[in-house]
């Protein structure tokens, strides 16, 4: 169900003839018949294929690397390894930035002499058939020293404590300090102090990731790979030391991102050995490569010392967040930002103060994954609400009530959000949809659970973000776009044909959507940080009503009236209110053709820039703009087996707009999911920094028999910086989830899980805590 | 997958047995549904010269319904148990087992005797087959003989099987009139998981007494076991709280489980308790 | 080196021929023939993304060995339909919006396909268990259970008719 229960004022744009409609996607066909080509499908003559041979511990010095065996193996064309190429590096900060110098974070391409993680590059093997890349890894020989490693942040930060990074294994630091907090602590009834713990994460995309390469007859590097980024064709040049217009990345439509194919994958090796052998080659991970190939999410220590009155209100609040970054920086700093201004929630907390440190250890590197450092704080802010909430005795609904942010309020950075906060329709509309309590059975206890969320929509700010799309019309009337956005499932490309057509009048099946292209199609920015229907959209939408506006113009002239009184729609041209003034949009573009009008148009969308918020005080506009919603869940928990089953799932969010709903919906769905797994089944398991969980039969994601069906509530407060007055669902989908779950677990068993993945054991411990708490006994 | 072996597909059961029997030395495995042999080879865990593929192999499908035993032959697979209504009414335990094993296609695929040679202290359909009082046919070009399940498994990873022989057939007695036959998986989700407790339990009764009690494990000791001393407790004896207490308690004591990613041994060992004793009390209500 | 031997697999009622030695699994070689529909997700039965029907029982490809399947007939999504007569159970999904990144789906439209072959009219709870072997990341799987649902509904109405 949709609401849009708002002023009258804004309904003056609903009148869409295609944006809002649950239209098939312009990819589904494809793909449910097996037709669409993912750039694992794409091969090439001569192809060549590759592995890569990784290092077996985590922390090691690289005594002795012999590949000679590998290379004498017959059928293998090239074994490459840092020797060959000792100083090759590779980026790892914030990809697709525009103009903005680079961080100092490079990695090394390949292991030189130093191990950090476990699964770390040794080798890369091309071969004339994947069996013998398969062989010839088995033979490449290694040596390796261990050298006292770290794997937990708070050990990491101690003096004496095994060095990974720099000169004490800080990544980045970040502070919010604003209003003053010790008097907001001194003026406080309760004072709440929790810490909270959030777990490594696996994208699990089911698409691993893979691609190929080849050098053209302009010596140019083509790579056709699984990413969200094609903008890496710049630091992919870098690294194999050619200039950044000899490199060409060509996008697929990508088999499942969530942030772990923003950072460059397996881009530069192809790029290395397409140049080496001259050949094409073709490089797909195995799964397991997949789980040792890529950063995942940061696990978090979150402390939230929470000052409040007794009635409720939120007095001071004082934040402490340890991020494990893992062996290389990657996105660490930008998370751990995220996370800082997310600190708070969505509440009004006028004295606050936050502290965010990434710490490197000898873990897998962490990066991005939807939610990106805010998810984790939610994850925190809304247990603590609920901590508050019991403690004081007051409704757990309430109390959020009590310090929701408000339209046209200064969140923690200062900064007003310029959209409507819809925070609490939606915690109230997700919390009714629970609908009738499922009552307790013996053993299995049931309870509920909510959770609010703040999250940004678009890039940092500081990263002065652009977006270019093209629009044109054909002779016959029919619509295309290019644009470089990448479609990594959300149904980005179609929601932009949908923006496209809408201001063009024509029906999704007349549009063609060229996209991910960093040679030919214009380059639109990542498809990350919830921004690619804020900008794309936008830019789509501008570059569409700069041809309209001149299609218009002509058919205005045509039809001897103002361009004001014309009208697009249904693949006609006619005038407002006077049925018998129409013509066929393919005559009128026949004309404009004739006459040498432009049919088409290019736009460039700009996000607001800015600056880097002040390093002390953290206050300053982090991003353009943020979604509100709230996720509502009810539970039932075994108390003799500590085992969780969710059984129902409501989600509310303000869209802004929906552009395609049957999208958002699936947005919202997936997220669930993807939440529910971080919540309660999806763990990663280090020993010293050996993942000890490489595969999906034991990394545990919900299967079809653990999710609930998913109810979404979309309310559409048409207030969004986007493309008519959307906001974005990618990110937010999936931020509030695991602290409801946590929430509702809490809620049925009277005691809270304080770590997460909120496993049957850690249940049944926590409820040991408390029936020995209660008797006055150590726990079993 | 790189993994060099040679392939025999015989198309009867003395093919594949003379084709297993054919060692000369070489590391050979009978191929059965290959739900957990191909993972071992990908993995380079199982690394055999040659393989048997038995799908050709006819006389190890079917079931046999008589009167006084149940007998299903080595291939049948699991998706076979949940379509027959004889094995929903006959053995209960092992439809519930069957149903949570795996997803669609590892069920439709997977088979009894591969479930059972795997040796696996997690494998699902063991401890329902234990507390059937199942048996074993093991057949090679040589012999056959015929083996209690109980007396199958030698230890980790070990069993009795010859390695010339296949698992032909496995067969139980049909339940008592008034018996009930249960099993619980607890895995770290529903749907397609390894087990972290399993728990199976039949109970039969007579005069309000319990006359069989028959309880095995999966996943907390080295192999699938039965535990007799939690069984001797309760057969002969009209069922109260305190003695399914205590038939619960020597459950937990007698299990070996240890750590691992899934689980904790404690953990493994506070949840048989709680769940043999839920799975007999739940058995002796129905009975009653 | 294993033995290679030739192998004619019938594919969505087409013999092929390759020739391929004992290791080779059926996804392998599905997608080695130019069937690129079958995806790889895990190549260790946990996921089901290549999955098939083979003489139209649903299996992982990626399981089976390829010279096991010769003289079978095997079955991918695109054998079930195709962009101009797609099966009721492609058109669900794709009205449905049952799929978004779309890797998982020719697995799970095989498996959805087996689940109504067995039970035309399938419950959620038989939705749910015939799809527990196939993962999805993006869905949550709520759109993909109305999407069989539908298409069972489809399927029964068009079976009424003929």
């Amino acid at each position: 169900m949709t609401y849009t229960d708002i002023d009258p004022g804004a309904l003056a744009n609903v009148q869409f003839r295609q944006v809002g409609k649950p239209l098939t996607r312009t990819d589904a066909p494809g793909k449910v018949t097996g037709r669409t080509p993912y750039a694992g499908d794409y091969v090439m003559p001569n192809m060549l294929h590759m592995r890569v041979a990784r290092a077996d511990v985590a922390s090691a010095r690289l005594v002795r690397l012999d590949v000679s065996r590998a290379r004498a193996l017959k059928g293998v064309a090239c074994v490459l390894t840092a020797a060959d190429m000792p100083d090759r590096t590779s980026a790892t900060d914030i990809p697709g930035q525009t103009g903005q110098k680079r961080l100092d974070t490079d990695q090394p391409v390949l292991v030189k002499d130093r191990v950090r993680y476990f699964g770390e590059p040794l080798a890369l093997i091309a071969a004339e058939t994947r069996d013998i890349a398969d062989h010839a890894a088995a033979l490449v020989e290694f040596e390796l020293e261990p050298i006292p490693g770290v794997y937990d942040p708070l050990e990491a930060l101690k003096p004496g404590a095994p060095q990974v990074y720099g000169e004490d294994n800080i990544v980045a630091t970040r502070r919010i300090r604003k209003g003053d907090v010790e008097a907001g602590f001194a003026r406080a009834d309760l004072i709440v102090e929790n810490t909270y713990k959030t777990p490594f994460q696996e994208h699990a995309f089911l698409e691993p990731e893979v691609g190929l390469a080849w050098v053209d007859e302009n010596d140019v590097v083509n790579i056709r790979v699984s990413t969200q980024v094609i903008e890496h064709f710049r630091p992919i040049a870098d690294a194999i030391g050619v200039p950044h217009n000899k490199v060409r990345v060509r996008g697929a439509l990508v088999g499942g991102g969530f942030g772990g194919k923003e950072d460059m994958t397996v881009e530069v090796y192809l790029a290395l050995l397409a140049k080496h052998t001259g050949r094409p080659v073709r490089l797909e991970y195995s799964r397991e490569d997949s789980f040792v190939g890529h950063g995942k999410r940061h696990p978090f220590i979150l402390t939230y010392r929470t000052g409040v009155t007794k009635e409720g209100k939120i007095t001071a609040l004082d934040v402490t967040m340890i991020a494990d970054a893992g062996a290389y920086v990657f996105l660490s700093p930008y998370v751990i930002l995220y996370a800082l201004v997310a600190a708070p929630g969505p509440y009004r907390v006028d004295n606050i103060n936050v502290f965010a440190q990434a710490v490197a250890t000898n873990n897998m590197y962490t990066s991005a994954f939807r939610g990106f450092g805010a998810l984790q704080a939610c994850a925190a802010y809304e247990q603590q609400m609920d901590e508050i909430a019991d403690a004081l005795g007051i409704d757990r609904l309430e109390l959020r009530r009590r310090n929701f942010l408000k339209t046209g309020e200064p969140m923690s950075t200062g900064f007003v959000p310029p959209s409507a906060i819809w925070t609490e329709q939606c915690a109230e509309k997700a919390w009714a949809g629970l609908g009738e309590p499922t009552p307790a059975q013996g053993p299995i206890r049931t309870g509920r659970g909510l959770a609010c969320y703040q999250q940004s929509y678009g890039r940092l700010t500081f990263l002065h973000d652009t977006s270019e799309a093209w629009v044109g019309v054909e002779m016959d009337g029919t619509v295309v776009v290019r644009s470089g956005v990448t479609d990594i499932g959300a149904g980005q490309i179609s929601a932009i044909g949908q923006i496209a057509v809408e201001v063009l009048g024509v029906t999704l099946d007349n549009v063609v959507i060229y996209n991910s292209d960093s040679a030919v199609t214009p380059l639109a920015g990542t498809t990350t940080a919830t921004r690619a229907l804020y900008m794309t959209g936008n830019a789509a939408k501008q570059a569409a009503e700069g041809l309209r506006a001149r299609l218009v113009e002509r058919a205005a002239q045509e039809f001897g009236v103002a361009p004001d009184e014309i009208d697009m729609g249904f693949n006609e041209v006619f005038v407002i209110d006077r049925p018998e003034k129409t013509m066929p949009l393919v005559d009128l573009v026949r004309i404009c053709a004739a006459e040498g009008i432009h049919r088409s148009e290019l736009a460039i969308f700009r996000a607001p820039f800015g600056d880097f918020l002040d390093p002390e005080t953290g206050q300053g506009q982090a991003h353009p703009d943020y979604a509100y919603g709230a996720h509502a869940v009810e539970v039932s928990v075994d108390v003799e087996t500590g085992e969780v089953e969710v059984l129902k799932s409501v989600a509310a969010h303000d869209v802004g707009q929906c552009i395609n709903p049957a999208a958002v919906e699936g947005q919202i769905q997936g997220g669930a999911q993807n939440g529910q797994g971080y919540a309660l089944s999806e763990e990663m398991l280090y020993e010293e920094g050996r993942l000890v969980t490489p595969s999906f039969s034991e990394y545990l994601m919900p299967t079809a028999m653990d999710m609930p069906k998913v109810e979404c509530i979309i309310l559409e407060s048409r207030s969004g910086v986007g493309p008519f007055g959307a906001k974005g669902i990618g990110e937010p989908a999936m931020t509030a989830v695991a602290p409801a779950i946590a929430n509702a677990v809490a809620d049925a068993i009277g005691v809270r899980v304080f770590e997460m993945p909120i496993t049957p054991e850690r249940v049944v411990r926590a409820l040991h805590g408390k029936g020995a708490a209660e008797q006055g006994r150590d726990p079993a | 997958m790189y993994a060099p072996f040679e392939l025999d597909i015989p198309n009867d059961l003395a093919g594949a047995l003379a084709a297993l029997a054919n060692g000369d030395g070489e590391a050979v495995l009978p191929l059965a549904g290959g739900t957990n042999l191909i993972v071992d080879i990908r993995a380079g865990r199982e690394r055999p010269d040659r393989m048997v593929g038995l799908d050709g192999v006819d006389e190890l499908k079917g079931m046999e319904f008589g009167p006084e035993r149940i007998a299903i032959g080595g291939r049948t697979t699991v998706s076979d148990l949940l379509r027959s209504p004889e094995i929903a009414r006959e053995a209960p335990s092992l439809v519930e087992a069957a149903r949570l094993f795996g997803g669609l296609m590892v069920r439709n695929t997977g088979t009894v005797a591969g479930n059972i040679a795997s040796g696996s202290p997690a494998a699902d359909l063991v401890p329902p087959l234990l507390t059937l009082d199942a048996e074993l046919t093991l057949q090679s070009a040589a012999s056959t003989r015929t083996l209690a399940l109980d007396d199958y498994y030698l230890g980790y990873k070990q069993d009795a099987r010859r390695p010339d022989e296949l698992i032909t057939r496995i067969s139980w007695p049909r339940l008592p009139r008034d018996s009930v036959n249960t099993f619980y998986k607890l895995a770290r989700r529903k749907g397609d998981a390894i087990t972290v407790t399993g728990v199976a339990v039949t109970l039969a009764a007579a005069g309000g007494t319990c006359t069989t009690a028959r309880i095995a494990l999966a996943s907390v000791a080295p192999v699938v076991r039965r535990v007799k001393e939690a069984e001797a407790l309760l057969e002969g004896r009209a069922l109260t709280p305190a003695l399914i207490d205590e038939a619960a308690e020597a459950a937990a004591e007698a299990c070996t489980p240890i750590d691992d990613i899934r689980a904790s041994a404690d953990y493994r060992r506070h949840t048989v308790r709680a769940l043999t004793r839920r799975l007999v009390a739940g058995a002796w209500d129905r009975l009653a | 080196m294993s033995e290679t031997r030739n192998i004619t697999l019938r594919i969505n009622g087409r013999g092929e021929e390759g020739r391929f030695p004992a290791h080779r699994t059926l996804l392998e070689a599905l997608r080695q023939l130019g069937h690129m529909e079958v995806k790889c997700g895990c190549e260790k039965g946990d996921c089901g993304a290549c999955a098939v029907l083979l003489d139209g029982m649903a299996v992982d490809s990626c399981l089976t060995l390829a010279w096991m399947a010769a003289g079978k007939e095997v079955t991918t999504v695109s054998g079930l339909g195709d962009l101009d007569a797609p099966h009721p159970l492609q058109e669900a999904f794709a009205d449905s919006g049952a799929a978004q990144c779309g890797y998982c789906i020719p697995g799970i439209i095989i498996a959805a396909q087996a689940i109504i072959a067995e039970n035309p009219e399938p419950s959620e709870d038989d939705i749910r268990l015939g799809l527990s072997g196939n993962l999805c990341r993006c869905t949550g799987y709520t759109k993909i259970f109305e999407a069989i649902a539908d298409a069972a509904r489809e399927m029964r109405a068009e079976g009424g008719e003929q």
